[in-house]
């Protein structure tokens, strides 16, 4: 190619691309109660992963909103962090959750729309065609105005949260098209499989929802708070009781400097001193603690990998809590320098997932002692009561793990030690993705999957369809 | 996953395209843009060694006379008597008006030729002069290089705030590049621009430039290209904003990122020392230049400050004790005694343009930088010998230290002057800092508002270990700790790096009892610290084979194999899929960081190598600078020190160039990292998401 000719017109196609925007892709959003994920639907992991808390202060006695993940990086003059979704999963205040939502799909993906920029710049390649007069028309646009939206939801949110999403969606961001699918079905579908048993460890919810042929079998939903912030209250109730002293978690901000010292020594550490007007809240605090547990959980937390319980005798007749002991024990560092090797504990924090027995009780923490009902082995029996006989060995042969807290580790190990013992059967089958991402992103991936489908396009809810029907429409189409 | 999938079924398709339809690129065919808030560094071609970025322009354009459209430099209005030319040449240079100018402005510029006489040195242009008034007067519109009044910044804190303004940017660097037809782009993007703000890049640069091919690579990416390592943090430090990025084998990783970090920048700094310094009597000018100059160090963590060894008597005593008869603001000094040199071979000089009067002149400026050249040295040699007597302290423990101020101060021309030009004298002087030229990072009261940190170091800290602990892979993490890559002009402030380092040591480093135990506990091999920190793999590009337990850390695989049969990991029973086997065993690893290391710069880039605290202060109006010397047009340099000053905090443009090669050039597009034009016509703006690079 002569490098001083350019390129023919038919070489270049031009300005014809302007044209075709319905190629888009659709953005994926899955709410979750610790994180929300976002993505464009046909990636592999959601672009966009930010906390679903946000903080709150407020400077020259305006009140400002934070969202990201700067909450984890700066600390701020009195700053409050709140979560917009409850611990049962369902969204409380609206406001924030629309704006929590918004911010996760316009900071990485779409962008914060101002005026129509898309032409701005090319106007000399349309000097005959009237774009100025486009710029008034569209510069109200909204920040979902040309991407049709796959929302999650979880297997138990009620009608009401279900239209006012809906709403959200059409009215506020303007998506074109909007559909709302259950986080358990989604789930199944990224581990391939249309009728599954989904095994759901979150943040504040473990849940069991019996999926059949991409259909949620809502009668055998079932779902306790036994997830990962009921492991960081049973880690904090051990650090109360520890020995040799007890340990309290102090986050890194609160920490001018510090001395290392020997393991088990009391840490030698300058405080931070704020002004008592400044001192972030209560809650910024517990939301950074929170930060060193999840640490804590990825390197010293392990499941008792069973056979048996951990407070029963192993099958060559030793205790296997004696098992446990014998086992190396590993060393964790807090931030303020203070350091121990933390031996069977380590086992004992998160037991009461399997055995609610096994719990260690502390009257502070905001959860009640667990009932053996909500315990993991007894949410898949009760799920499986629910649901005709005849599906039941296909679901055990299908079941499904996800969420991040399914990664602490050894856990199938145990769930399927578990699953063994309850339902003898050589066909009972655990699949979870070895992939620390596929496991942690599941039902968004297959929401990523389910909306770059050909054969999903009729499923949408279109725009015009919600304005002839109203909110309601999301209860017929979305099952 | 899926795109992996998507990429390896088109993979046949693409190959058709690229091997039938595309001729190979040629090295001095690629044009590299790498966009920054301050400065955007450009290049066409790739040279034989590498470089650093032979052009950099400011980001930055002034509105034109047409709303909406920009011009590159300050376009003055000036009334002036309309009298007959008088022999030196106009000059209007198309080649550096925005292009959408372009035309309108050719026609004017030719119209009004007879009646303009042109100054040497700056490009004057004439619109629609005469228009309005029927006197002997016009209105003549000079280009003022130096003045950044109106000056509009279309990338703030790396975000594109003003699209039309940033384009009419990228058209003037191409325009003034001038590529060829056949000549792929190359463009580094801000981690900050969202997936629709490359679609509409990527769409201008298809539409506008007609470029055959295009790639958009993630500058954390091209850090760890110039670097030549998988895997890394990079710690990019700009203007107004820094950005942390974990990079594991060559995957960016998105979450948990620190995008455009708010106040970690330069201008951080800058401010900071103004609001230190504002009381003193001290400009915005001088605080950047002190920032710049070479007294000016940041401390690592805990080291006193020399004032606190002794502290000044008076404040103001400090502050502008000039030397010479220069005291506080002085007056011009005019004449050659003075340290100041009229400045009309100067400005110009920074200037992109091309014009007849600074060609004929030229050997005179020459001349001219020259003998200024000598003269300051000359000046320096004679100041330092008093000076250095009583300080041969290094400049940590000196309680005040002085440097060179340099200004560029515009000239009123004077009635009936001969020239249109705007003219100025750059002048130097000597400005004595106290410590505050130490305190660069400390808190500020105007950030302590709104945040209650301690200073950039600890924000940049707290992201850093942020963004390494989203890692979701927490075996990558302690290699991410030890492969630290700090650049970014903000980077280059004395100490920075080091302070940087020493900040997130104290806070984040465990203490070695936390690591290495040789307790009553036996076999704690899987804690693989006992090594005393050297726990990461020697060689970064090493990828576990296929029985490297995850929990090995490089460690003797049959060695954990051993120690592990220890543990109680019951044998497993047969109806286990196998994934759960196999998966990341997240607690197979340790907490980090056990060690905390910055990552060697390449040593096989000789431009590259490190200017080593050659931070010559340098006014901070001047307009495209010329980085390298024999391509570029002779006597266009800056007689100013800015030449040789580039170094690996730029070292994002050398990635550029080493992946521009390797994409373009060497591979052919097998490796899917750019988007050719065929597939943009083929599947839009947003095809840019498949390009494997951005």
């Amino acid at each position: 190619m002569n490098p001083s000719i350019p390129p023919s017109s038919a070489e270049y196609g031009g300005g014809t691309v302007l044209i075709r925007r319905d190629e888009v892709s659709a953005i994926v959003l899955d709410p979750g109660f610790s994180t929300t994920r976002a993505g464009f639907a046909g990636e592999d992991t959601p672009k966009s992963l930010i906390p679903t808390y946000y903080g709150q202060y407020s400077i020259s006695s305006q009140q400002k909103h934070i969202f990201g993940d700067d909450i984890f990086v700066t600390p701020r003059p009195a700053f409050s962090v709140h979560n917009p979704i409850s611990r049962d999963g369902v969204v409380e205040d609206w406001e924030m959750a629309e704006k929590v939502w918004e911010y996760s799909f316009t900071s990485r993906l779409t962008g914060t729309r101002s005026g129509n920029f898309v032409l701005n710049g090319l106007d000399d390649l349309h000097e005959d065609e009237p774009s100025r007069e486009m710029e008034g028309v569209e510069l109200e646009e909204k920040p979902l105005a040309d991407s049709p939206l796959l929302m999650s939801e979880c297997g138990w949110n009620p009608t009401k949260a279900r239209e006012k999403t809906i709403e959200i969606a059409m009215e506020s961001w303007g998506t074109p098209a909007f559909y709302l699918a259950k986080n358990g079905v989604l789930a199944a579908f990224a581990a391939g499989k249309a009728s599954a048993l989904v095994v759901d460890v979150g943040a504040s919810n473990v849940s069991v929802t019996p999926v059949h042929d991409g259909m949620i079998l809502k009668r055998g939903v079932q779902h306790s708070p036994l997830g990962g912030d009921y492991i960081s209250s049973q880690i904090r109730a051990l650090f109360k009781t520890n020995s040799p002293q007890p340990i309290t978690i102090t986050p890194h901000y609160l920490i001018a400097s510090k001395a290392p010292v020997d393991a088990g020594q009391p840490p030698q550490v300058t405080y931070k001193a704020f002004p008592p007007d400044k001192t972030p809240d209560a809650s910024y605090r517990t939301l950074l603690e929170e930060r060193t547990l999840t640490e804590f959980k990825e390197c010293v937390v392990q499941v008792w990998p069973g056979p048996n319980r951990l407070s029963a005798t192993g099958p060559n007749g030793v205790a296997n809590e004696e098992l446990a002991k014998s086992s190396p024990g590993r060393p964790f560092e807090f931030p303020d320098g203070y350091n121990q090797v933390f031996g069977v504990d380590r086992y004992r924090v998160v037991e009461s997932l399997f055995d609610t027995k096994a719990a260690i009780l502390d009257p502070d923490s905001p959860f009640p002692a667990p009932v053996q009902a909500q315990a993991i082995p007894e949410l898949i029996k009760s799920a499986l009561n629910g649901v005709d006989v005849d599906i039941r060995p296909h679901l055990l042969a299908n079941v499904v793990v996800t969420g991040a807290s399914s990664l602490l580790y050894g856990f199938n190990d145990r769930l399927n030690q578990e699953l063994i013992q309850n339902f003898p059967s050589p066909r009972v089958r655990i699949s979870a993705p070895g992939n620390t991402a596929e496991r942690r992103f599941g039902s968004w991936i297959g929401g990523s999957i389910l909306a770059s489908l050909g054969t999903f396009h009729q499923m949408w809810i279109s725009k015009k369809e919600y304005e002839e029907h109203g909110v309601s429409i999301v209860e017929k189409r979305c099952k | 996953m899926l795109a992996s999938i998507n990429n390896t079924s088109r993979l046949p398709h693409d190959l058709k395209s690229v091997l039938f339809n595309m001729p190979p690129f040629k090295d001095e065919h690629i044009l590299l843009i790498a966009p920054g808030s301050q400065t955007t560094l450009a290049q066409l071609g790739l040279p034989e060694s590498f470089t650093p970025a032979r052009l950099h322009f400011p980001t930055r354009m002034f509105p034109a006379e047409k709303k909406g459209e920009f011009e590159p430099y300050k376009v003055r209005e000036r009334r002036r008597e309309a009298h007959s030319t008088n022999g030196a040449g106009i000059d209007v240079d198309m080649r550096d008006a925005s292009a959408p100018a372009d035309k309108g402005e050719t026609k004017v510029a030719l119209q009004s030729t007879p009646k303009l006489k042109a100054a040497d040195g700056v490009a004057v242009t004439n619109k629609e002069q005469n228009s309005k008034s029927p006197l002997p007067e016009e209105v003549v519109y000079e280009e003022d290089i130096v003045s950044m009044e109106g000056a509009i910044y279309p990338m703030q804190n790396g975000r594109i705030a003003d699209w039309q303004c940033f384009f009419s940017l990228l058209t003037h660097i191409y325009n003034t590049l001038s590529p060829p037809f056949h000549t792929p782009i190359m463009l580094i993007s801000e981690p900050v621009w969202s997936a629709r703000d490359r679609e509409v890049l990527t769409q201008f640069i298809f539409e506008k430039f007609k470029t055959p091919a295009f790639c958009l690579m993630d500058s954390a990416l091209a850090a760890c290209y110039a670097y030549g390592t998988p895997t890394a943090t990079v710690v990019d430090i700009g203007h107004g904003k820094a950005d942390v990025t974990a990079v594991t084998d060559f995957v960016v990783q998105d979450h948990g990122r620190g995008i455009a970090v708010e106040g970690c920048g330069g201008k951080a700094m800058t401010d900071r020392l103004v609001e230190l310094l504002r009381p003193k009597g001290f400009t915005r000018e001088m605080c950047e230049q002190i920032k710049r100059s070479n007294i000016t160090e940041i401390l690592p963590f805990g080291t006193p400050l020399p004032a606190t060894i002794s502290p000044p008597k008076s404040s103001n005593t400090a502050l502008l004790s000039s030397t010479g008869s220069l005291n506080g603001r002085p007056p011009m000094p005019r004449g050659p005694g003075g340290n100041a040199q009229p400045g009309n071979g100067e400005g110009d000089e920074d200037d992109g343009v091309l014009n007849v009067a600074a060609i004929v002149s030229g050997n005179t400026s020459e001349f001219l930088a020259k003998r200024e050249k000598e003269r300051a040295e000359r000046t320096v040699s004679k100041k330092s010998d008093p000076m250095n007597k009583p300080s041969r302290l290094p400049n940590a423990k000196k309680d005040r230290a002085s440097f060179q101020f340099e200004e560029y101060t515009r000239i009123e021309p004077q009635n009936g002057a001969f020239t249109t030009a705007g003219q100025y004298i750059r002048q130097k002087r000597e400005i004595e800092v106290g410590v505050e030229r130490f305190l660069l990072t400390a808190p500020s009261k105007e950030k302590t508002a709104d945040r209650c940190s301690g200073g950039i170091l600890e924000d940049l800290a707290s992201q850093i270990h942020h963004t390494i602990l989203s890692v979701p892979d927490s075996t990558k993490r302690s290699e991410l700790w030890d492969s630290l890559i700090i650049l970014g002009n903000g980077s280059k402030v004395k100490g920075f790096t080091t302070a940087l380092i020493s900040t997130i040591t104290q806070r984040f480093m465990l203490s070695p009892s936390a690591t290495i135990f040789t307790s009553e506990l036996p076999s704690n091999i899987s804690t693989p610290l006992a090594t005393g920190g050297t726990n990461t793999p020697s060689h970064p590009g090493q990828t576990p084979g296929p029985f490297h337990h995850p929990a090995a850390h490089g460690v003797n695989p049959l060695l954990v194999a051993a120690t592990h049969a220890n543990n109680p990991i019951p044998a497993t029973s047969a109806n286990h899929d196998p994934a759960i086997s196999t998966h990341h065993r997240s607690t197979g690893h340790s907490q980090t960081p056990t060690s905390i290391k910055t990552l060697k710069p390449p040593e096989y880039f000789p431009e590259w190598k490190d200017q080593g605290g050659s931070n010559a202060p340098v006014a901070t109006g001047a307009g495209v600078t010329n980085t390298t010397g024999p391509a570029s047009s002779g006597g266009r340099n800056p007689p100013t020190a800015l030449v040789s000053n580039r170094g690996m905090e730029e070292a994002v443009f050398l990635g550029a160039q080493i992946a521009a090669k390797v994409i373009f050039v060497l591979d052919q597009g097998l490796s899917k990292g750019f988007l050719s034009r065929v597939e943009y016509n083929e599947g839009g703006p947003a095809t840019i998401h498949e390009s494997s690079f951005s």
